[in-house]
């Protein structure tokens, strides 16, 4: 099933935080490696939320959407929110090579985010290894997929499953145990990271694969985004160092499943926020209303990018 | 005119010639296993230096050596007892063996250039400490630093290395720090495909070792030894025999199995199996040591005088052969130790008994295409055996089989697009099942609906 058929897309909030911390990260790495010039690579849909982001926080004028369904590549046309987007015909695989080849862009730091719905599988790997193997030095890497055990198989097939789809990266003995749930979305984010790596380490190319992204978020299916850039040996320290300060939130250790709010609830946690005290159950209460605490810590770890209603634009 | 004869032509190697010839034909991984080869060493002759066959049983679960790899340091520590401050004086840091030096008992090491080697391999900072006990029992340590670039710069025709005094630490061992590492070893270590690798490398090629309970960690991770086993029922035996032999008048003991490991595959094309047939075909080593894993190549034999070249049909097969020698001088090794000697007379009389074997293997895989159920069924019927507990037998037994002629097949071959056949394979219950085995499954179930009985 295409995005753009999904019902209430723009009603998923774990996924909206998940992007805009993201983009905020890849924005402090673009500073702190005075980075321009970007072009920005996707899977845009009808909707083209990451499109927006990149224009806005990155700055980025070139962008690149491709869309493989007829009627989507119709709709995305009419849909491309920038005068600079342009929407391919084809599917990543058939397209991506022809953008790297593309002198126009081809010597300019990219961010390619292969945002898919289904679970990482035979052409996703294929797009990792040719963007890894090919992508301009210094450009940034996502991939978001489904985390759901059944995209892997039963559980009896899953390790094995496993392995085909990372390689060798993947030891021999791995555990049904790490292959469930709640382990597995951990699991496949760790492997796809080490996939990324070891493909740029394989490669004749002399950028390491860095990660910086790995988060999983929650609104229905589990979902796993990783990433990370292709840095050239003289910047490789500074992305690690940008990427392991205390102030860096693209690697949170917990899943993020924000809480579905309306706009008075919303509001209402907002006004309380920031706060020296953490908000607990009490202060909800006291509000009018009520929360699991899970929840609430949620909200309060991430009000700032909890999705404002007057954005349902994108 | 000067006297001519009283000159002399310099022949003396440049240090910087030297060990960019040493460290060439040696891989990064064979470089980490030279170290580890060497902490092996000491805690075997800890153990008490003997013959590792299969049948001995010396415990070596006292024993442990941590490897470090990250892209800024490698560091492997053992704590099997220490090199002596003589020693390190006298040979250990000197580039191959003197005649004179006492050959080790069993052990892996021979050439005396291993340890050097591979520092030189990994990094251009280097520390050898040891701890060892002193004559009076207490223990004593000191430390080797080498700073590559520095000595190599330096051209006074002096190629010692300084000792220095350190600190004293709770075990008798060695350990080996290096950083500045070179480029190869820095992008190697950050290769999480290149770890685990190792890690399985390990793992096969001190199977032997880790049997015994000795302990090898790669980054937190304790290394489960390979299991080698064959088959054993009714029908199936594996071959196991042992005798001496002598190469250049020193002696050799030799055992050597073989048998079915896992059933021959249905079909000889090559699958999407994701193991392939990786563990099958010959191993031999040397003082316990593996040093070829799962040989198909003409190393073992095959495609030679009289051995037909591996093939598909032939997996399932494992051999082992183990060479043991008191002076590891008359064992087939190669410097690298990933490899056999093939001019080595030991090894060529062996090779003879490896052909024989492999030749009766091969028959058996041809017999059965024309008796495929019944030999899949007995094949099953087969259980695993660890490679020590196999009785001895001189020579291999298998299933005579009841051969049918067959009727003409029709080979069939198709493409579709990956995800596709995983989705029907998900659907005919595995995910994993063969492209091979979806096509079959699909046109039997078409077969049933279309034509059904006839
Ligand atoms: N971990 C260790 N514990 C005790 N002694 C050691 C250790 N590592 C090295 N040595 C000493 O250093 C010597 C030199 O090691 P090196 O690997 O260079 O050569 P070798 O093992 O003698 O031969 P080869 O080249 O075949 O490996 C060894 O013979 C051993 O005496
Ligand atoms: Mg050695």
């Amino acid at each position: 099933m295409a995005s753009f058929d999904a019902v209430n897309y723009s009603l998923r909030p774990s996924k909206a935080i998940q992007r805009q911390l993201v983009f905020e990260g890849i924005r402090k790495l673009h500073e702190r490696l005075r980075l321009s010039d970007s072009v920005y690579v996707g899977l845009g849909s009808v909707w083209f939320t990451d499109f927006v982001l990149a224009h806005e926080i990155l700055n980025i004028n070139d962008m690149i959407s491709m869309e493989v369904d007829d009627i989507g590549f119709a709709r995305a046309k009419f849909n491309a929110p920038y005068a600079t987007v342009q929407v391919r015909k084809g599917s990543s695989t058939d397209t991506l090579p022809e953008l790297l080849a593309d002198r126009y862009i081809n010597k300019r730091p990219w961010v390619v985010w292969l945002d898919y719905d289904g679970g990482f599988d035979e052409g996703l790997m294929d797009d990792v290894k040719l963007i890894v193997e090919n992508v301009p030095s210094n450009s940034t890497f996502l991939i978001t997929f489904n985390a759901h055990e059944m995209n892997y198989g039963n559980a009896k097939e899953r390790p094995e499953r496993i392995r085909q789809l990372f390689g060798d990266t993947v030891p021999d003995n791995l555990s049904k145990k790490k292959c469930k749930t709640p382990r597995l979305r951990h699991t496949l984010a760790g492997f796809a990271v080490d996939f990324m790596k070891s493909v740029a380490a394989t490669g004749r190319r002399k950028e390491a694969f860095v990660d910086t992204v790995q988060i999983v978020y929650q609104d229905g299916a589990p979902m796993v985004t990783v990433g990370g850039m292709l840095a050239a040996p003289e910047t490789v320290n500074k992305i690690r160092d940008a990427a392991g300060n205390a102030g860096w939130r693209c690697r949170p250790e917990r899943v993020i499943r924000a809480p579905h709010l309306t706009i008075r609830e919303a509001l209402a946690l907002q006004a309380m926020l920031p706060s020296e005290d953490s908000l607990n159950r009490d202060n909800v209460q006291e509000a009018g209303f009520d929360l699991k605490v899970e929840q609430i810590e949620i909200y309060e770890e991430y009000y700032r990018e909890y999705p404002k209603f007057a954005e349902v634009r994108t | 005119m000067s006297d001519i004869t009283a000159k002399k032509a310099k022949a003396s190697p440049t240090k910087e010639f030297f060990v960019n010839m040493i460290t060439r034909d040696i891989t990064l991984e064979d470089s980490i296993l030279d170290l580890i080869d060497n902490s092996i060493d000491a805690a075997w002759q800890m153990a008490g230096s003997h013959a590792m066959t299969l049948g001995d049983d010396t415990d070596l679960s006292a024993f442990k050596i941590t490897l470090t790899l990250s892209e800024d340091q490698f560091t492997i520590s053992d704590n099997c007892g220490g090199m002596t401050l003589d020693n390190a004086v006298d040979h250990a840091f000197s580039f191959g063996r003197k005649a004179s030096q006492e050959r080790e008992e069993f052990s892996i090491g021979v050439y005396g250039i291993g340890m050097k080697r591979a520092v030189f391999k990994l990094g251009k900072n280097v520390r050898v400490r040891s701890q060892f006990r002193g004559d009076n029992g207490s223990p004593l340590s000191f430390a080797v630093p080498i700073n590559v670039t520095d000595w190599l710069a330096d051209e006074r025709p002096s190629w010692d290395f300084d000792i220095v005094e350190d600190d004293v630490r709770s075990e008798y061992g060695v350990v080996i720090i290096v950083n500045e590492l070179t480029w190869p070893a820095k992008t190697a270590f950050g290769n999480p495909a290149f770890v685990e690798n190792l890690r399985r490398m390990i793992a096969r090629d001190y199977s032997l070792h880790l049997g015994r309970g000795l302990k090898i960690e790669v980054g937190d991770e304790q290394i489960i030894g390979a299991n080698l086993e064959l088959a054993m029922s009714e029908d199936f035996s594996p071959m196991r025999i042992s005798y001496e032999d002598k190469q250049d008048g020193e002696s050799v003991s030799i055992e050597m199995l073989g048998g079915m490991a896992a059933p021959p595959p249905d079909s000889v094309e090559p699958d999407d199996r994701f193991d392939g047939d990786k563990r099958f075909g010959w191993y031999v080593a040397c003082n316990g040591r593996i040093v070829m894993a799962a040989d198909k190549s003409s190393i073992a034999g095959w495609g030679t005088k009289d051995w037909p070249q591996w093939h598909r049909q032939y997996a399932g097969f494992i051999g082992i052969v183990l060479f043991s020698a008191s002076n590891t001088a008359a064992l087939p090794l190669t410097t690298t130790k990933r490899s056999v000697d093939q001019s080595s007379d030991v090894y060529r009389s062996a090779q003879l008994k490896m052909r024989d074997l492999s030749k009766v293997w091969i028959a058996y895989t041809n017999q059965r295409k024309q008796a495929l159920e019944e030999a899949k069924r007995k094949e099953a019927a087969a259980r695993a055996v660890p490679i020590s507990l196999v009785e001895v037998k001189p020579a291999i037994a298998l299933p005579s089989l009841n051969v049918q002629r067959v009727e003409r097949p029709a080979n069939v071959h198709y493409s579709v697009p990956v995800q596709r056949m995983k989705r029907l394979a998900r659907a005919l219950g595995n995910i994993n099942l063969t492209y091979r085995e979806v096509g079959v499954r699909s046109f039997e179930y078409t077969y049933d609906d279309f034509v059904g009985d006839e």
